[in-house]
């Protein structure tokens, strides 16, 4: 995020915000926190990392159930996330186990974990495996 | 529990149990060790001697209508267990005390302290432990098959024989009650119901046997901790658990816990249980392994929500994640073959 720009609207962002939140956590709070309590302010700084890469992974996150809802559900339902409707499906083996439908998950699964644990050390090698992959 | 609450009950209950075994008057030094996402685990001093109590803070009704073994055995069956294992050749500490849910103290055991290093960014990097790290495959090796000798007819009621078949639809149950949130864990099941091993004989499984739950010494193994997942089960299951690539903390180099090789971890076993476990039947385990560390992951999240619990807790739901990628890279590395 470019911050210099932010600076001429004078609007601090939500992204911008989480940043600051999370200086607050790591620089001011945590040395003055001791055992359990300094490490979940550091917990907390991490899971803000989370919130900021949903905020701005989230929508292509959607646009992949989207296209896949439209693929693999027949039905409408407006009472159940896609990933349930799908989880649904599998468990009563309505979704055929086909090459389009396991890289779909595999395209969502470097989404989701971009977002909640980007550096997981299995994902460079999925990344590797899978980023050729047409979905 | 505030720290103090504790000591008055702890020094009111100890000095009667520990009379005969150990000296001393009164609990000094407790502390909250960190760590530890499902039971508490502090230090602290009787006289001279270091002890270490394992406490369950929250009360389990909150998730005890679920089916399967997610959290695990209760304290008291967990020093059960624990028990049996100190009469075999597996390193494990000495039980003082065993305390159930009513009593003062709340749902807990005393043991002994064992030294060593458990924290794995410790062991698995610091160049003292490199002798440790080349003995320690054979060593877990060895540890497992010393486990699965022990005799299923000892074991607390809590503990019984199951079947793989049981396995899955406990998984099934709970991906169910979680919401079925996630397409890969169920993706994963149907993975693995669709390509399950025969059955085989069932032994005692320790159940948590991974990097994190080993303590460590200059010799290698030094102690096998936290025993509440122990169940039954084909003897791959525990060998598979401790190569799944969660719990190498991030050298997947070394498939053995982030720290051996497959070899190692095979020849130990053989050298004491007479025959060599499979590898492809480890690798499916490690599959399964995955699995299991997602409905862990999603316990955690239904256990916060429901009010108990910290950040940490709310935290480690997110890396459901993790296991969601292990299970379909490993699937995908499987058809590969």
């Amino acid at each position: 995020m470019n911050h210099e720009d932010d600076a001429a609207s004078a609007e601090v962002p939500v992204d911008g915000l989480l940043s600051a939140i999370q200086s607050f956590l790591i620089e001011s709070a945590a040395p003055h926190l001791e055992g359990r309590n300094r490490f979940n302010a550091r917990v907390a700084a991490n899971a803000l990392g989370i919130v900021q890469r949903e905020l701005s992974m989230g929508p292509a996150l959607r646009a992949l159930d989207e296209n896949a809802a439209t693929q693999w559900l027949s039905t409408l339902e407006t009472d159940a996330t896609i990933a349930q409707r799908l989880s649904r499906a599998l468990a009563k083996r309505e979704i055929q186990d086909d090459p389009p439908f396991f890289n779909y998950l595999k395209q969502r699964q470097l989404l989701v974990t971009a977002i909640n644990n980007p550096k997981y050390a299995s994902r460079s090698i999925a990344e590797a495996r899978w980023s050729s992959t047409v979905c | 529990m505030l720290p103090e609450e504790l000591t008055e009950h702890l020094n009111s209950s100890l000095l009667p149990l520990l009379a005969d075994t150990l000296e001393g008057t009164a609990v000094t030094d407790l502390e909250r060790l960190s760590g530890g996402a499902n039971n508490e685990t502090w230090r602290l001093s009787w006289g001279n001697t270091p002890l270490i109590l394992r406490r369950r803070p929250f009360s389990a009704g909150a998730v005890a209508n679920l089916e399967g073994n997610i959290l695990g055995l209760s304290l008291v069956d967990e020093a059960q267990v624990i028990q049996l294992a100190s009469k075999t050749a597996v390193p494990v500490p000495t039980v003082y005390g065993v305390f159930d849910e009513h009593h003062a103290i709340g749902e807990a055991f005393l043991m002994g302290f064992i030294p060593g290093e458990s924290i794995p960014q410790r062991w698995l990097n610091d160049a003292n432990f490199a002798h440790a790290r080349n003995k320690l495959a054979y060593q877990c090796g060895e540890a497992l098959a010393h486990i699965h000798a022990i005799d299923c007819t000892n074991l607390p009621s809590s503990i019984g024989p199951t079947t793989l078949a049981r396995r899955f639809e406990a998984a099934q149950t709970r991906l169910h009650a979680f919401g079925d949130v996630s397409p890969a864990l169920q993706y994963g099941l149907n993975w693995l119901i669709d390509h399950a091993p025969a059955e085989t004989p069932h032994v005692l499984l320790h159940g948590d046997f991974r990097t994190g739950n080993l303590l460590i010494n200059d010799q290698g193994l030094a102690g096998v901790l936290d025993w509440e997942l122990t169940h039954q089960g084909p003897p791959g299951e525990d060998l598979g658990y401790l190569c799944a690539n969660v719990w190498r903390f991030g050298k997947l180099e070394k498939p053995v816990g982030g720290f051996g090789d497959y070899a190692d971890l095979i020849a130990g076993y053989q050298s004491v249980a007479g025959w060599s476990p499979d590898l492809n039947s480890i690798r499916y385990w490690e599959i399964f392994a995955a699995l299991s560390w997602g409905l862990v992951c999603q316990t955690m999240g239904a256990l916060w929500k429901s009010g108990q619990g910290d950040v940490e807790r709310a935290a480690v739901a997110r890396r459901r994640s993790e296991a969601e990628l292990d299970m379909l890279l490993l699937i995908d590395e499987w058809e590969d073959r």
